[in-house]
């Protein structure tokens, strides 16, 4: 097979690096040793799923600390899948070339709502029937994970498990129970896995809906299978896994350096926000760790820079010291940190001047939103001093282009807010102006908002594709001929389906894989998506998507995804959606004291803070 | 001290460009802790230089690249702690120190030998075939450069054309012009022998063997022709 791909297929495709594999520190275990065979696939094309944070944890715990196998496989680029289909080669994994349907688990990470029928073309290019149901005995079990997966519904007729949480927690003892149960029937081993905490098999439970065709409950089909799935968390994430050797691949990828997750979760408790949310609570890794962490990684890799990860990295502990040591450590021999997004205010420019003494990176701020009575609304706790305050360090100390982003389509959103953004994007470039030598380059990306799960906004009705478009034009006018300000807007149809599914349930499932059967697939790629074959698949499905995104819902309204145990309380997710309404601001608990959100009394879990907060 | 290295790219890293190369030539660098030295500026990178671009599809037996290093190191050294670091498919042959002045690869390397190897046609048979090729006055390809499909005559540019028999196949070595007269790539190369008669199923492999600087009819490596 190898050298059928290598003689024939490869020569003929873009980008054959994506496929060959035999990076440096790629890990090929013994096929026939191994205990569990798993492969991890990517719905996405090598160098997007191979910046993958997550990725890289599972595949190096999975690896090296465990008696079982877990290989990779991406996405193949259409002009690939062309040429692998006419030649009958079915989709395989870069290490030891073996077909997916070989593996005895394939799992799929989740990190994009419209990911799903990418995920269901590599299935289907492997052999693998792509529903659950039509699996025989001898098929692979197909499971997910990733931040999509806290409402598994949508998807819950094309996988066998879903693994929620961190997946460092369950995956291990999950390969472990497939070795365990490996001569028993299907059905047998799916009821034995329903019984891990984390682990949700789909086929055992039964949707109901009530009349007017709101979701009424997710009742269990068999005895001992829970009601409620618990999602997994690390409890000691300072002496967590990480890899010490990264896969360095041969061609460039999406984010081409050494990673360091600074900590998880997030605490600010921004309203929009998914994953502030169902990665509670905040973990931190200690200064000393994350230098070691540092020190094994370029060593073993190589790279030229090191990116401290996490969902807010400037509010990190310890991110001064970090900063400095790194610097310290490594700028000699031109080897660079890099943040990403900054938090909006002076200490963060500052810091990354710091960091700039190496290397020059982009300077990009996250304001949300235009008025301060809309960050009110999201509990984005910054206020414009801060942001002045921030460009203004920024453009002293030589940056001459910043990029800001926001978004549109936020709950209670009047033109003063629409309006709110250009004004201070004009604000920020007289500011630049003053302060700059040179001309400054002001760049907003203005996303759709779009409500998600699990937030205190998955009540809320979002906005049509019209309204975007007119807020749009909106602001493209308020903005005027300004050519040194350039607004970026993302596709509203794109954003209206990821909501769909994002609030969806199990209905959607048929709908979902009618769209890939009229042949949608890399939906995230604007070249590829095709709205009208979704709207087809929606109409012939006999789905109306507006339910789904277009209303309010009621505060006793059951969701499909209540059953989904984040540790975060639904009362607590209201309560902060009143607060919303009534313009009020919710602060830090690490800094302002517990805001009862439920995680670390449900859990028996507490925050791990490694340093003094500043 | 500047340096020039001779490596090995073998055939696993064929698909790689010249930019990918570069790059995991960079990350060897600093694994191994090669004291290389870094341009000035907010932006500071290895002063490496890579050498005449090895086409994606080829892998090559004998490239170049010139490094600067801030102090000076031993050449056995040098290849021995680089070759512990790189992937097992590449390997550097040789390091020797160079003049600081020492023009640049890109400008002197003039020549490039590549070599086909042919499977299933018998020696005498291919010599042929390449004997009524050689008869023809002009060697005309479609150009697979910058104006594509332009009828283009290789003949200038083809120095020496060699059989050379093998266990179980035939090598076709080509030496050949890079720029002036005419710059030659390995497709229009390829285009050639098929129209020669040879048979792409019998093309089973393709590498370039050596890089040169000629001068007049001598062919000399980029590590013999130093200031």
């Amino acid at each position: 097979m190898k050298d059928k791909l290598i003689r024939e297929i490869l020569p003929l495709v873009a980008k054959p690096v994506r496929y060959t594999g035999n990076e440096l520190n790629m890990i090929k275990k013994s096929w026939s040793d191994s205990k569990c065979r798993m492969v991890l696939a990517f719905p996405d094309v090598y160098e997007v799923g191979m910046s993958h944070v997550g990725s890289k944890i599972l595949y190096g715990l999975i690896n090296e600390k465990t008696d079982h196998l877990l290989e990779r496989s991406f996405a193949p680029w259409p002009d690939m899948e062309a040429l692998l289909r006419s030649k009958q080669l079915p989709l395989y994994s870069l290490e030891s070339f073996k077909p997916l349907g070989d593996f005895e688990v394939v799992g799929f990470s989740l990190q994009y709502e419209l990911s799903i029928t990418n995920c269901i073309n590599m299935m289907d290019m492997a052999g693998i029937p792509v529903c659950s149901k039509d699996r025989g005995e001898n098929a692979p079990i197909v499971i997910a994970g990733g931040p999509v997966a806290f409402n598994p519904e949508p998807f819950a007729d094309f996988f066998d498990a879903f693994l929620i949480g961190d997946g460092e927690e369950v995956l291990p003892e999950f390969l472990d129970l497939c070795f365990a149960t490996r001569n028993q029937p299907r059905a047998e081993r799916l009821l034995a896995m329903a019984k891990i905490t984390g682990v949700y098999i789909p086929a055992l439970y039964q949707a109901k809906y009530l009349e007017n065709g709101f979701f009424k409950e997710l009742v269990p089909l068999n005895a001992g299978v829970p009601a409620r799935i618990r999602k997994r968390v690390v409890t000691d994430f300072d002496q967590a896994y990480f890899p010490a050797k990264p896969i360095v691949p041969y061609m460039n990828l999406i984010h081409d350096r050494a990673v360091l997750e600074v900590m998880r979760g997030c605490q600010r408790g921004c309203r929009f926000c998914h994953a502030g949310i169902v990665y509670r609570p905040v973990r931190e890794k200690k200064v000393s760790t994350l230098r070691r962490q540092a020190e094994e990684q370029i060593k073993s890799s190589g790279y030229e820079e090191v990116s401290l990860s996490s969902l807010s990295s400037l509010d990190y502990s310890g991110i001064k010291s970090l900063v400095k040591k790194l610097v310290e450590d490594y700028g000699s021999c031109g080897i660079g940190v890099s943040l990403p997004s900054l938090r909006v205010d002076a200490f963060s420019v500052d810091l990354a001047n710091e960091v700039q003494k190496v290397r020059k990176t982009t300077l990009t701020l996250a304001p949300e939103a235009g008025t301060q009575r809309m960050r009110n609304i999201i509990n984005k706790n910054i206020t414009e001093e801060q942001l002045m305050e921030a460009v203004q360090a920024a453009f002293k100390s030589g940056w001459n282009a910043v990029k800001l982003y926001f978004m549109f389509g936020l709950p209670y959103e009047k033109e003063e807010d629409l309006g709110g953004i250009i004004r201070m994007l004009k604000e920020v470039k007289a500011t630049g102006n003053r302060y700059s030598r040179r001309p400054v380059g002001i760049k907003a990306g203005i996303a759709n908002y779009v409500p998600k799960a699990h937030t205190p906004f998955q009540w809320h009705r979002q906005n049509s594709p019209e309204e975007f478009e007119n807020k749009r034009q909106f602001l493209l006018k308020a903005k005027g001929k300004d050519k040194s300000i350039k607004l970026d807007f993302h596709d509203s149809r794109t954003s209206y389906l990821e909501g769909v599914i994002a609030r969806g349930d199990r209905r959607l499932a048929p709908a979902i894989l009618k769209a890939w059967q009229y042949g949608c697939k890399f939906d995230g790629w604007t070249e590829y998506f095709q709205f009208d074959k979704w709207c087809e698949a929606l109409a012939d499905s006999k789905i109306d998507p507006e339910f789904y995104t277009l209303r309010d819902r009621e505060k006793n309204e059951v969701f499909p995804w209540d059953f989904i145990d984040i540790g975060v309380s639904r009362d607590f997710l209201w309560r902060e959606y009143e607060m919303a309404v009534q313009e009020k601001a919710t602060f830090d608990c690490r800094q302002d004291g517990c805001n009862d959100c439920g995680i670390c009394s449900e859990f028996g879990i507490s925050m791990e803070i490694e340093e003094d907060v500043q | 001290m500047k340096v020039r290295c001779e490596y090995c790219a073998g055939p696993e890293l064929k698909f790689l460009s010249n930019l990918d190369m570069m790059h995991m030539m960079e990350r060897a660098l600093r694994r191994a802790e090669i004291p290389y030295a870094l341009s000035e500026g907010f932006n500071p990178h290895i002063k490496l230089s890579m050498g005449t671009v090895l086409p994606v599809g080829l892998w090559g037996k004998n490239e170049y690249f010139d490094l600067e290093l801030t102090k000076n190191v031993a050449p056995e050294w040098f290849v021995m702690q680089l070759n512990s670091v790189l992937p097992a498919y590449i390997k550097i042959n040789r390091m020797i120190e160079i003049d600081s002045k020492e023009p640049a690869l890109m400008k002197t390397v003039n020549a490039a030998g590549y070599s086909f190897v042919v499977k299933g046609v018998s020696q005498s048979e291919l010599q042929q075939q390449l004997d009524n090729l050689i008869k023809m006055p002009v060697f005309l390809v479609k150009s697979r450069g910058k104006k594509k499909d332009v009828d283009k005559d290789l003949k200038p540019g083809i120095y020496k054309i060699e059989v050379k028999g093998q266990e179980d196949s035939v090598i076709i070595n080509l030496t050949v012009a890079i720029g002036e007269p005419v710059n030659i790539r390995f497709d229009e190369l390829k285009d050639l022998l098929l129209s020669a008669g040879i048979r792409e199923e019998n093309l089973t492999d393709v590498y370039r063997k050596a890089n040169y600087i000629k001068i007049e009819e001598n062919y000399f490596t980029p590590l013999e022709k130093v200031v």
